[in-house]
């Protein structure tokens, strides 16, 4: 349990810094079935900021979304810090980017909160269809409370929870400035299961699953928008000159987008399910990012999000890594 | 009748190492198959997965990545980098269904020109079983 009262103080604290922009947090959303990210740039913000099940964003993406136009002659660079609202599973994406170098520790004030397990918005809906009245989901020890129209149904977690915290291995933020309620410490470890099941597959099935997958694209490019690790100025896709991926969408480009997206996340993914949520298709890009992960574990021996002094993963290299495919 | 299929090879070669070793194997008269179409890059570290990817869309049917052996590497870590980035590359196009044999990487210094030719023989032949591929290959249409 999170007490949201903690959290508005933490969040007016914060603000009321001089040397911090703004607060980046979640509000209650239009109906309270999904929390929608919000923004406190002054103290009287912080009183719609709230944390309960649904709030499963990952607001790590803000400070790297954020534009940075060309300053004037004589303007001084804004150098102000960004306060953002973390579970366990975002702060990992801080971290690797604090590895990256694309953000400095101290740009980033961390209010972390942790979390134990929140809504997928997807296996929400398929219990409430057609649903806008005003709802409230709440955690009530070991369930989901969600109370619509007076009525009260509890639902246990794993009915509802997304993959992601089935297994989350780290409940508590790695790193965080200030520290919502107590730490929790992680017990569940990944499961690898559904991937090992999958690779046994012969080439045949494996291609006919994955052509159907990637033929639903519609190439919006969600999943690169949600993802907190993809943040290059200019993604590969945009490149005109050469053009390496064209802008049609059919099942040759639809491919090559989707396999390079999970080849960049590659060391890089911290499995927070941002851009299979986002995805309007329901593509489970998931499977491809955590059959890297897995992989990565097994050869190198790596986990991305967990060490900001660590190096890159592509970025380095050790004399016995894995060379049996080579000629 | 039916004309046999001849695969297309699109070779990543490294111009310090692998080039020079194809070099030799040509200078030296070592008879491999022409499937080969080679692109010389600086070093194999050079080579995207972006690269084989688009060269797996333009209809090439396999690709192969040459570079210096560990330790020779002209820029002292290209291959070795290259080296991590194809092997999580393979394992994600086997997770996919293209056979990971269609993207094969090879050490050969330019004393080598026979291994050179080795390797092309080897790996025209292992593609030539696999047959074209028209997994994701592009379609010209307008």
């Amino acid at each position: 349990m999170v007490d949201e009262k903690t959290l508005r103080d933490a969040v007016k604290k914060t603000v009321g810094r001089k040397d911090v922009k703004y607060v980046v947090g979640y509000d209650k959303g239009t109906t309270g079935f999904q929390a929608a990210p919000t923004f406190a740039y002054e103290e009287k913000d912080a009183e719609k900021f709230v944390f309960n099940p649904t709030c499963v964003n990952n607001l790590a993406v803000y400070p790297m979304l954020e534009d940075k136009p060309p300053l004037r002659k004589g303007e001084e660079p804004d150098t102000r810090k960004i306060g953002i609202v973390l579970k366990g599973c975002d702060s990992r994406a801080i971290v690797q980017i604090i590895q990256e170098k694309g953000l400095k520790r101290e740009d980033v004030v961390i209010i972390g909160i942790p979390c134990t397990g929140v809504i997928d918005p997807k296996k929400l809906k398929v219990k409430f269809p057609g649903q806008h009245k005003s709802v409230e989901v709440k955690y009530d020890n070991d369930k989901f409370a969600v109370t619509v129209d007076g009525k009260t149904q509890k639902f246990s977690k794993d009915e509802l929870m997304p993959e992601k915290c089935k297994e989350c291995e780290y409940p508590t933020p790695i790193i965080h400035d200030i520290l919502i309620g107590k730490e929790i410490k992680g017990v569940k470890k990944p499961d690898y299961k559904e991937i090992e099941g999958f690779e046994k597959k012969s080439l045949d099935d494996k291609w006919k699953n994955w052509e159907k997958e990637f033929d639903k694209c519609i190439r919006c490019y969600a999943c690169r928008q949600a993802c907190p690790m993809c943040y290059c100025k200019e993604c590969m896709v945009e490149i005109l000159d050469p053009q390496w991926v064209r802008r049609s969408v059919n099942l040759s480009e639809n491919t090559a987008w989707n396999l390079l997206r999970a080849f960049h996340l590659a060391g890089r993914c911290i499995s927070c399910g941002e851009c299979e949520r986002s995805c309007p298709m329901d593509i489970p890009l998931m499977k491809l990012n955590k059959k890297i992960t897995k992989d990565i574990h097994e050869m190198f021996d790596y986990k991305a999000g967990v060490d900001a002094e660590a190096k890159p993963l592509l970025a380095m290299f050790k004399p016995d890594d894995p060379e049996e495919f080579i000629l | 009748m039916k004309e046999k299929f001849e695969p297309n090879i699109i070779g990543f070669l490294c111009n310090w190492c692998s080039y020079a070793g194809a070099d030799l194997a040509g200078t030296s008269r070592i008879q491999y198959p022409p499937n080969l179409k080679v692109i010389r890059v600086m070093c194999s570290g050079r080579v995207n997965p972006i690269f084989v990817i688009n060269a797996l869309q333009q209809g090439a049917d396999g690709v192969l990545i040459g570079g210096c052996h560990p330790g020779d590497c002209h820029y002292e870590r290209g291959n070795y980098l290259a080296r991590r980035r194809m092997a999580v590359l393979k394992n994600l196009l086997e997770y996919t269904g293209i056979d990971s044999n269609r993207v094969r990487m090879t050490w050969v210094s330019a004393a080598e020109g026979h291994k050179f030719a080795e390797v092309v023989k080897e790996v025209t032949e292992d593609i030539r079983k696999l047959g074209p591929m028209q997994h994701f290959r592009r379609e010209n249409k307008w």
